[in-house]
């Protein structure tokens, strides 16, 4: 199993009055999976998948990733845990717009003080797996969507992480370059990462081994 | 990862120029502002500070204890060294030094030189590091009539040192000297000024009453052991004026004052020390503090201000696995390569303006780039970096990434509070700087067009030297003086008429107090002098040729008839110096002191003996020709010596330097202060148009005008600025009264200047404010509504 999750909840105060984003989640994911979350807006979806990654805590119940107990640990501890083992792919791609598309590619080698050569090395990897290798000087402003995502994808990928998280991962682009992104996370799963998505469309769940119902912050 | 702060950095200066350049600019100024300032600083704390027994030199000076006030005089009588070294073992080498009264005429060959001298001690090169670079220093003095020269003076004179010694040279065609000794020309770090010395044992052979108690013209400096308790010193010296001259002169109260610390704690009030030039160095030091931190407080604003593009940017790295300590590194990193950045153009400024800066300052400011300087700017550069860089550093850093990555961002209330009270610090130093420049000008235009009871324009003067020593031959050059195609009047004086030249006490009238110490200021009159100074006569007459043994006769201001408290005084005799003279006039009181101070009594004799000054009154309009014609006449009249001469208003002029600096450098620093308050407040305005946009999209949406939201935007800052104007004008009023109270004579302040200024701030702002918030309410609602 890579990661569990046992009776979270997350709540926010707002005016006096408790506003419950998660109620009660049980939940686990072992290696392999290919997990697609759904729910309407407002259901909890990227709050789960935000906790899911450590990006956001929450105030009961318990986490183990890797059988590490995640809610007990420090967050010096918890950042080192994702940064080894989890990659992002957002929506809106989030890629820094001043740096080239290598440069993106290569900023979280930097944070994992990778050296140098090692960085040129898995550079030079991915930007030939995803087929970019044209485009390495190019900065995000000049390329397409779809194009971004991949890039987006690429940097999530390239020090190898065991989990994707995805948040719509779609929802910006058009179908055909959405269908692309979606079969390269398939592609991806057949080698062994593990990716769990959100997402609105039914068709892309579909690619997912198992999927997730949300409503009003609670497994449905 | 430095590399990778560097490239992301220089791409985001491309990107978003304009802050860049608003940051660069406020940065490089307020830097350039420090430099000068630390310039100007470290030398006035060297200043003195290079004699290597600098610990042990103290200068002897003396309480005066008057009835009615206590001043504290720098000079003391020739007599007393000699004695206290006698009797103090803790003095280990003590020297007299007297002023040469005025620049020398020296003639060597047919080359003529004027220059300015000292008597000294034979200690004094012992005492004193200035270094003899020719001849022994055991010998300079073995000589009576031994003279030493500067390294340029015996340059100029004899073109080399190397076979200066021993040389002859004619000293005012008077008496001659032989060179024994050649030492380093005087740094320009030393309060003393002087190109020649001579032995004080001459000094006294000319004026002999040197050595009298009651005389004042000696400045003693004494090298004590080291380890001596000075405050037990001066305990113990207290009353040895009183004693050795059986209680005579009780008003007198040696004490000890070390040396180096006179140049910048010199001012005395009432006998007590109060500041000196230390006030301008604290008060400079802590105006380039306050730039710096204005300076640094706008690239804060600015950088919040802009925080939403940069959000984006800290999510993604948050998510990617940045750690808080990560960015923090990266955004300080960005701040002090913008520090660096700005320093190197602070630099050019600097060298641009030093020229400039050294004329106001009346220094010789050089940039060496010695390791002292490097390390200062270094630290500067480094302080305001990091200072700069904090607090965005760990604002931005602090962020959750999910909350950021979602684009919600609530800024708390204190956070704006603490802007807001920026601003309004920001402007109300500004509003200060921009009165006070105000009122420093019209005092100086006040000064200027004063009435000072006498007329200094088209005046020069010059001194008495060479023939005209002669008392006999005064009468034959001034007649011939006037005679002088350009030239109006001419008479002789003693006095400089800008500042105290000669205060004397000892005199006795009817009804006098016997505890009554006030000293006179002496003035030597020659004839016409008190017509052609426009000098009111009023009571009885001048001085004047038509009456006999006018030696035997005395004129007094007004303030010293006050004082005398004599009635119908004219005729009457008074007793000066033991002898009796009769009253013939009374003038009007005139300043013939710096306006800082109230008019004192004054008496006018008539002294042939001791007339010292040349002055001339030349006709309007004619100056050049007048000149150039007395110059003929001089080398006729006079031959041999210089023509050198000064215009009595310029001289006038210089009383009020200081003031005049003061006036300069407040102008400028009042112009940056404004400068860098803009820049600052539209830092802000861009923040809170930023963080409006939304509620500004609503609002045109629904229909408001582009006019009313600017208004809306534009009125929290004018608030802003009507607080700092409502603290700053009455701290302001505070601070320039006291200043004009340092005049006895002052302009005065008025309404008008704190409302110019005020109205002045309030335009400046609504102009820097509404060039944004025009832009921000003309922008179109769409792209503000629209979520990312």
């Amino acid at each position: 199993m890579l990661l569990q999750l046992k009776n979270v909840s997350k709540w926010v105060q707002s005016g006096g009055q408790k506003i419950s984003l998660l109620k009660d989640i049980n939940f686990w994911v072992n290696e392999g999976d290919f997990i697609s979350i759904m729910g309407p807006s407002g259901s909890g979806k990227s709050t789960l998948l935000n906790v899911i990654g450590m990006l956001d805590t929450f105030n009961e119940g318990e986490y183990t990733f890797l059988d590490q107990s995640v809610h007990k640990l420090r967050e010096k501890h918890r950042s080192n845990l994702y940064k080894q083992y989890m990659g992002f792919v957002f929506q809106s791609y989030h890629l820094i717009d001043e740096l080239t598309v290598k440069e993106n590619l290569e900023m979280p080698l930097l944070y994992k003080k990778y050296n140098s050569s090692e960085r040129k090395a898995l550079v030079a990897d991915i930007l030939d797996q995803f087929n970019i290798v044209g485009k390495k000087d190019l900065f995000p402003t000049q390329l397409s969507g779809g194009q971004q995502q991949l890039v987006g994808i690429a940097r999530a990928l390239i020090a190898s992480p065991k989990l994707i998280l995805a948040d719509e991962p779609t929802g910006n682009l058009n179908s055909k370059q959405g269908e692309e992104i979606m079969e390269t996370f398939k592609e991806l799963n057949k080698q062994g990462v593990t990716i769990i998505q959100v997402t609105h469309s039914e068709k892309n769940a579909q690619y997912g081994s198992r999927v997730i119902n949300l409503l009003d912050g609670s497994i449905v | 990862m430095l590399k990778h702060h560097l490239i992301l950095y220089m791409r985001s200066i491309k990107k978003y120029k304009i802050p860049f350049i608003i940051n660069i600019i406020g940065l490089s100024t307020a830097l350039t502002c420090s430099i000068l300032i630390y310039l100007w600083v470290s030398d006035e704390l060297h200043v003195d500070k290079f004699h290597k027994h600098q610990n042990q030199i103290f200068h002897l000076m003396e309480t005066l204890d008057f009835a009615d006030e206590k001043s504290v005089s720098p000079h003391t009588s020739g007599i007393i060294i000699p004695l206290l070294v006698e009797e103090m073992p803790e003095i280990e080498q003590a020297t007299r030094v007297a002023k040469y009264p005025k620049n020398a005429s020296i003639f060597v060959e047919d080359k003529t030189i004027k220059a300015d001298g000292y008597y000294v001690g034979k200690t004094f090169f012992d005492i004193f590091s200035f270094p003899i670079i020719e001849g022994n220093k055991n010998t300079i003095w073995t000589n009576t009539n031994s003279i030493l020269l500067s390294e340029s003076l015996a340059k100029n004179l004899f073109g080399t040192t190397q076979n200066a010694i021993g040389k002859t040279i004619d000293f005012q065609k008077k008496k001659k000297y032989v060179v024994s000794g050649i030492f380093k020309d005087v740094p320009t770090k030393s309060s003393e000024n002087f190109d020649f010395v001579l032995s004080y044992e001459e000094r006294i052979l000319v004026q002999p009453n040197l050595m009298e108690w009651g005389s004042s013209g000696t400045y003693a400096y004494l090298k004590m052991k080291p380890e001596t308790d000075v405050v037990a010193f001066n305990l113990k010296i207290k009353d040895f004026i009183k004693q050795k001259t059986n209680n005579d002169q009780i008003y007198r109260t040696p004490f000890l004052k070390k040396y180096s610390d006179e140049y910048l704690y010199g001012n005395y009030k009432d006998g007590i020390q109060t500041g000196g030039r230390i006030t301008y160095v604290k008060l400079f030091s802590i105006i380039a503090l306050f730039i710096l931190i204005i300076a640094c407080i706008n690239f804060m604003n600015l950088s919040t201000a802009k925080v939403s593009r940069r959000l984006k940017e800290i999510g993604i790295k948050k998510a990617i696995g940045a750690s808080k300590k990560t960015l923090v590194f990266q955004y300080l990193t960005e701040a002090v390569v913008l520090a660096f950045m700005a320093l190197f153009l602070a630099m050019i400024f600097v060298l641009l303006l030093l020229p400039e800066f050294n004329q106001i300052t009346g220094k010789q400011l050089t940039i060496t780039l010695d390791s002292t300087l490097l390390i200062a700017l270094l630290s500067i550069t480094l302080f305001t970096g990091l200072l700069s860089g904090s607090y965005p550093a760990l604002y931005l850093s602090g962020f959750k990434p999910a909350t950021i990555l979602k684009g919600k961002l609530n800024t708390s209330v204190g956070e704006l509070w603490t802007r807001k009270g920026l601003v309004i610090i920001q402007y109300t130093i500004s509003i200060i700087l921009i009165v006070s420049v105000l009122v420093i000008y019209k005092q100086i235009e006040f000064i200027q067009n004063k009435n000072l009871g006498y007329s200094k324009e088209q005046v020069i003067h010059f001194d008495r030297e060479g023939k005209t020593l002669d008392n006999n031959y005064i009468h034959t050059f001034l007649s011939a003086l006037k005679k002088v195609p350009g030239v109006v009047n001419a008479s002789c004086t003693r006095n400089r008429m800008t500042g105290n030249s000669w205060e004397v006490g000892g005199f006795d009238w009817e009804g006098k107090d016997p505890n009554d110490y006030t000293q006179f200021e002496h003035m030597i009159a020659y004839y016409d002098l008190i017509e052609m100074l426009n000098i009111d006569v009023l009571q009885g007459r001048a001085f004047s040729e038509n009456f006999k043994s006018e030696n035997t006769k005395v004129i007094f201001n007004e303030a010293a008839i006050n004082h005398m408290n004599l009635k119908d005084p004219v005729g009457k005799t008074i007793s000066f110096w033991g002898k009796q003279k009769e009253i013939v006039g009374v003038v009007k009181n005139f300043h013939f002191q710096s306006l800082h101070e109230d008019i004192k009594p004054m008496l006018i004799s008539f002294w042939p003996d001791r007339l010292s000054k040349f002055m001339v009154k030349i006709e309007k309009g004619r100056e050049k020709e007048a000149i150039a014609n007395l110059n003929t006449f001089y080398k006729e009249y006079n031959p041999n010596f210089l023509f050198d001469y000064s215009f009595l208003d310029e001289n006038y002029q210089k009383l009020y330097l200081s003031e005049q600096r003061i006036a300069k450098l407040s102008r400028y620093f009042a112009v940056l202060a404004i400068l860098i308050s803009c820049l600052g407040l539209f830092g802000l305005v861009s923040f809170t148009a930023e963080r409006r946009k939304k509620e500004v999209g609503i609002r045109k949406v629904l229909g408001d005008s582009s006019a009313h939201i600017s208004f809306l935007l534009s009125k929290e800052f004018v608030k802003l600025v009507l607080v700092a104007i409502c603290l700053g004008l009455p701290i302001s009023y505070v601070l320039t009264n006291s200043w004009l109270s340092g005049f006895a004579y002052n302009a005065g302040t008025s309404i008008w200047y704190f409302l110019t200024a005020g109205a002045f701030v309030l335009i400046i702002t609504i102009l820097t404010v509404s060039t944004q918030t025009i832009i921000a309410a003309n922008r179109n609602p769409v792209e503000a509504l629209k979520d990312e």
